[in-house]
């Protein structure tokens, strides 16, 4: 098992984020977690990529308590979130070169190389990141976020702000790290491509986490639907 | 190693975002040499006695670093918190204590930097320069090498913690200052010492000023994790 979340809550003040939310990740699996704005997507990922620590719960990532040993489990998580985690007066060749150093990447310049290629920076290497688009950013923090080879992504909210080419970019690269054996979890308000993306679909609605169903179980009208009538409640 | 080649790779990465921004040296370099002048032009330009000369030079230059030291610790952790670069450091695994002790190189290097360019600067213009030996200018960077590991051990703990907060740059210097008053005090009475008899007369001064550096950096050392996780 990648990834083993159990009654995982978060407080902030006397405001429950996230509450008890329980779920696991298997390799190879793509769990979408379908929310509005506000419901504890981000504060969930947060949790998950031990950059927030839990009021309460366990945490597993391959088998190690996350909690206790955050430092251990971290080049085990690739994590893409609002945030670029990168220093935006650096290029991305300067980014992943230094981060791949923080994580002990072997052949490095080679790997660098080929991960710029792969997200189609290449004719970018040597701009600074502040000059970068939305799109463009998006594909080097999915860049960064793979360089170590990690065995569970995170992704929070990937496709928004992105147009057609690079949601269709996120879309095959999450298809690739799949089938890559990795787990993957991905929060979005985005159904219809949390379902293209997606083998296990969960929604969280006021910080209450529920699975719904497999991909084989539902199609993507009635996960809509489902969806639709559950933020009507 | 790889925890070596993790300080190693920080280090380089703070100083290259400093050196090629500019932005803080030039800033320091312009604050420090305005507290040279201001100091020189309202006690000057006449001093008469080096005792008077040599005080009023530990003055300016004690204030100078300890200023420009907030402004370089305050900048090396906004750029960190900006577009949450810090959070991807955390990302790799390095452990904080590292982080930390990369932290405190960088600092020391930059603000040794100033203090090599500011205290010859300074030493002009108090009519000091043609009177201090060689040997003792070593001794003054010796001793002021010395006060900015202590200044920077704890001003890298407590910077971390400030920035983190609102209004953090300015909480900075409520909460660094009266912590690194024993290295204030212990580094002029020897910077006073060096440039009026060209050495240590009083060595309380020089013990205080070691004994607090070292006590700062190995309790910060010891608090960096608790600090950079929360």
């Amino acid at each position: 098992m990648r990834l083993l979340a159990s009654q995982l809550t978060k407080e902030f003040g006397h405001r429950e984020i996230v509450k008890n939310a329980t779920f696991s990740v298997q390799p190879g699996e793509v769990v979408t977690i379908f929310g509005p704005n506000g419901a504890g997507k981000t504060t969930l990922i947060k949790i998950l990529a031990t950059l927030l620590k839990p009021t309460s719960g366990d945490l597993e990532i391959e088998g190690t308590d996350a909690i206790a040993d955050s430092s251990d489990v971290r080049g085990a998580l690739g994590v893409v979130i609002h945030e670029v985690l990168a220093y935006l007066e650096f290029t991305p060749y300067e980014n992943l070169k230094f981060f791949g150093q923080m994580y002990g990447v072997k052949q490095l310049e080679d790997r660098v190389t080929t991960l710029l290629a792969e997200v189609g920076l290449q004719r970018f290497t040597h701009e600074p990141l502040h000059i970068f688009s939305r799109g463009m950013t998006q594909r080097f923090m999915i860049a960064r976020a793979l360089l170590h080879e990690p065995s569970v992504l995170l992704f929070d909210e990937p496709f928004s702000g992105l147009d057609a080419s690079a949601k269709q970019f996120v879309l095959q690269r999450v298809s690739e790290e799949q089938q890559n054996g990795k787990g993957i979890v991905i929060t979005t308000h985005n159904t219809e491509l949390g379902y293209l993306v997606g083998t296990r679909f969960f929604f969280i609605i006021d910080g209450e986490l529920e699975e719904v169903a497999r991909k084989d179980e539902i199609t993507a009208e009635t996960l809509l639907l489902m969806y639709e009538e559950r933020l009507a409640l | 190693m790889q925890a070596l080649r993790q300080i190693g790779a920080l280090i380089r990465k703070d100083l290259e975002l400093q050196f090629r921004s500019k932005e803080t040296l030039v800033l320091i370099f312009v604050f420090s040499v305005l507290v040279v002048l201001i100091f020189a032009f309202a006690f000057g330009p006449i001093f008469p006695e080096r005792a008077e000369r040599g005080k009023l030079a530990a003055s300016v230059l004690w204030t100078a670093f300890v200023f420009a030291g907030i402004i370089i610790l305050n900048r090396s952790f906004v750029v960190e918190r900006s577009h949450s670069a810090l959070q991807g450091i955390r990302l790799t695994g390095v452990d904080a204590s590292n982080l930390y002790l990369s932290k405190v190189a960088s600092n020391v290097v930059s603000l040794f930097l100033l203090e090599i360019v500011i205290t010859p600067i300074a030493l002009q213009f108090l009519d000091l320069f043609n009177v201090v030996t060689v040997g003792v200018l070593l001794k003054l960077l010796g001793v002021l090498s010395i006060g900015t590991l202590g200044f920077c051990a704890v001003g890298v703990l407590l910077a971390g913690m400030s920035t983190s907060t609102r209004g953090g740059e300015s909480l900075l210097s409520v909460i660094l200052l009266p912590v690194v008053v024993p290295i204030i005090i212990g580094g002029a009475k020897c910077t006073v010492s060096l440039l009026v008899t060209g050495g240590v007369d009083n060595w309380f001064w020089l013990n205080l000023l070691i004994g607090c550096s070292l006590v700062f950096l190995a309790s910060a050392y010891l608090l960096a994790g608790a600090v950079i996780e929360e």
